[in-house]
């Protein structure tokens, strides 16, 4: 399964935009630097209907939308909190305090942050590709990188835990307005960001284990990714896709690039909450340190690039076009076994080295690179909510 | 909730607060996305959706092509004279207020998807691409009724801005009366564009027509009703339909009018003539 589609190039251009990007530095056909995102437009808050919503238009004029919306829903008895949190809400329920403290010492105390427990479960997504059905295996794979990412550590579905007995259930559509021009997984997932940095849910006015019972004040509805002076003091992870020609890595690869990609990753990038000091950060700028996040490796996956199904060139000394003998039977299959020709089209044969999918994850993290980039510019975007 | 229809008679006023004969606000934006052939956004009130037109090209499995399956009406086949007009419509989870997901082949977007079709299809000059496609996608960003009339409309807009060639404008827009089926009430005003609570409740259609003429190109109606109110509710529509066509054709002339400011298009002959006001 390709889990990109193809482009429509002969082998001719392939070989040569493979040379092109192989250069050091590398030229792209969209002009830019090796690792340069495209310019994006991105608003949140457009559709006061849902708890979430973002829209982001890349430069090449695609564009995803993306709302979120959650329910309230009753956490199943043994998944929502351990057995003995079960026990002690019945045991409270009929009054009898004393029973609950001898069976789940300290559990009579308010919740901490450390008994709250999330499930994968309360969070459904969903991918919509204009011209693909949802069941595609592209769609769902995209879907699957999405949640993923998402839920990688389980410190989100914690976000979405109201008590003992009830959960948020949220809903994430992913919709792509444009046609799919290149491989959408950076503009969902930038855009997945957005709208869940921009969502809110109603402020809980119950306390401890009873029904659930919410402010009707939108206003007072606090973030689900938690604010503070403007700025989220965690914020949701981002998938980058990475792609690797020759020696150069590359981000953010148009739908003509990755179509000669060797390696195409995808790499879900979260960041550390790990809150400095005013001593630390004195520290760090007296030893030089290049300021920047500190990014967390979430998960990676690689993405089949459609390179490894293009048709192989044909090299000249063979070619009875250009007068090499044809006293083979089948020419055709003897140029797709030939070595490497310089300047002809060879689609890319056999897995990643090691040592390059440490490359491209290492440059994905590095303190001040790309996703530094993409993580300041989403986070100039003003909320409306 | 049921919809309390009996304060209607104490001041003429609805649910909203507009009276019988007024629409809702419409804001509409034309070219909305670089990449598209043509694009709009429109909403009727808190009716949104989004339009997205590829095309005229030829069919098959290209970008933003549309699986034969997902299409809905118009002649299916490549080898036919006039260009297949697919429209496919994505009704967003989050559009209404309880979040649901309709199934892949739900027979109402179906019947959405063909009503659409074959009214572009008979107001475009799809004689003039014979063996192609024109695919219009459509997005429904927010449900609040007249889900039609906001589909049809934003369209018949992305339609134009992708340049076909087409007759007139096809415009929609719902029309009602102001109480129930069992009522049975002779006085029954009629009611001009429904919102969904209105709509869930009161008789209500969809009516299409071709412009500024009286000509109905589309007409729906998916409740019981007394034939005698008929005439006023499709009297009313057809009006509202020449109010929308002022609208929508304002937002074309002034887009047009700014990207002649602007330089986007080259100022061909004669538009020195065309009032661009």
């Amino acid at each position: 399964m390709a889990s990109t589609q193809h482009a429509l190039l002969s082998p001719a251009e392939l070989a040569y935009l493979h040379a092109s990007l192989s250069l050091t530095p590398p030229i792209r056909p969209d002009g830019r630097a090796a690792n340069q995102f495209r310019p994006l437009a991105a608003e949140t808050g457009i559709l006061p209907g849902t708890n979430g919503s973002a829209r982001i238009c890349f430069a090449d004029g695609t564009e995803a939308i993306v709302g979120v919306k959650a329910e309230v829903e009753r956490t199943r008895r043994g998944d929502g909190g351990r057995e003995d949190g079960v026990e002690y809400v019945s045991s409270r329920l009929e009054g009898d305090f004393v029973e609950g403290v001898s069976s789940g010492e300290g559990a009579i105390a308010a919740v901490d942050e450390a008994d709250r427990v999330g499930e994968s479960e309360w969070v459904e997504l969903s991918v919509e590709i204009p011209g693909a059905r949802d069941d595609d295996a592209g769609t769902v794979f995209l879907a699957a990188m999405l949640a993923e990412a998402l839920l990688a550590g389980g410190e989100f579905a914690k976000k979405l835990w109201i008590n003992r007995r009830f959960h948020w259930k949220l809903y994430l559509d992913i919709l792509l307005i444009s046609p799919p021009l290149s491989y959408p997984l950076p503009l969902l997932s930038l855009t997945t960001h957005l709208a869940l940095l921009a969502t809110r849910l109603p402020r809980l006015k119950s306390e401890g284990d009873e029904d659930p019972f919410f402010d009707d004040d939108w206003a007072a509805a606090p973030y689900l990714y938690a604010r503070k002076d403007g700025k989220a003091t965690a914020r949701p992870p981002v998938s980058l896709l990475v792609m690797a020609v020759g020696n150069n890595i590359i981000f953010d690869p148009s739908k003509e690039e990755l179509a000669v990609a060797d390696v195409a990753l995808a790499v879900s990038v979260g960041e550390e909450t790990a809150t400095t000091t005013a001593a630390e950060a004195d520290e760090a700028q007296q030893q030089q340190q290049p300021l920047g996040r500190n990014l967390r490796l979430l998960s990676v996956r690689t993405i089949d690039p459609p390179s490894r199904l293009t048709p192989p060139g044909v090299p000249n000394a063979t070619n009875s076009a250009y007068g090499a003998a044809t006293t083979q039977k089948q020419p055709e299959a003897r140029a797709a076994e030939s070595e490497a020709v310089e300047g002809v089209w060879k689609a890319p044969r056999g897995g990643a080295k090691a040592l390059v999918m440490a490359a491209l994850v290492q440059k994905a993290l590095m303190r001040g690179g790309v996703a530094d980039e993409v993580l300041d510019a989403l986070d100039a975007v003003d909320l409306v909510a | 909730m049921p919809l309390d229809t009996s304060a209607y008679g104490l001041a003429l006023l609805r649910v909203d607060g507009r009276r019988w004969n007024e629409l809702r606000r419409m804001h509409v934006q034309i070219r909305t996305q670089a990449a598209a052939d043509g694009s709009s956004y429109l909403e009727m009130g808190h009716t949104k959706v989004m339009c997205v037109v590829t095309g005229p090209s030829e069919p098959g499995p290209r970008r933003g092509g549309l699986g034969g399956t997902a299409s809905g009406g118009g002649a299916s086949s490549a080898q036919s004279k006039d260009a297949e007009v697919a429209v496919s419509i994505v009704v967003a989870g989050f559009s209404s207020v309880d979040r649901k997901r309709p199934g892949r082949g739900d027979k109402r977007i179906l019947e959405l998807q063909s009503t659409i079709s074959s009214a572009l299809a008979a107001s475009l000059h799809t004689h003039l691409f014979p063996h192609s496609t024109i695919s219009i996608s459509l997005h429904v960003l927010s449900q609040d009724g007249s889900l039609l009339a906001a589909l049809i409309n934003a369209a018949t807009l992305a339609c134009v801005d992708a340049g076909i060639p087409m007759t007139d404008y096809v415009v929609a827009c719902t029309a009602g009366s102001t109480s129930t089926y069992a009522a049975n009430d002779e006085a029954a005003d009629p009611l001009l564009d429904l919102n969904h609570q209105e709509e869930q409740e009161l008789p209500g259609l969809t009516v299409a027509t071709l412009g500024q003429s009286d000509r109905v190109a589309v007409l729906v109606c998916e409740s019981r009703v007394q034939v005698s109110r008929l005439e006023g509710m499709l009297a009313v529509g057809v009006d509202g339909c020449k109010q929308v066509r002022e609208i929508l054709d304002r937002v074309v002339r002034d887009k047009g009018h700014r990207m002649l400011l602007e330089g986007t298009v080259e100022r061909g002959v004669g538009l020195d003539d065309m009032e661009v006001d």
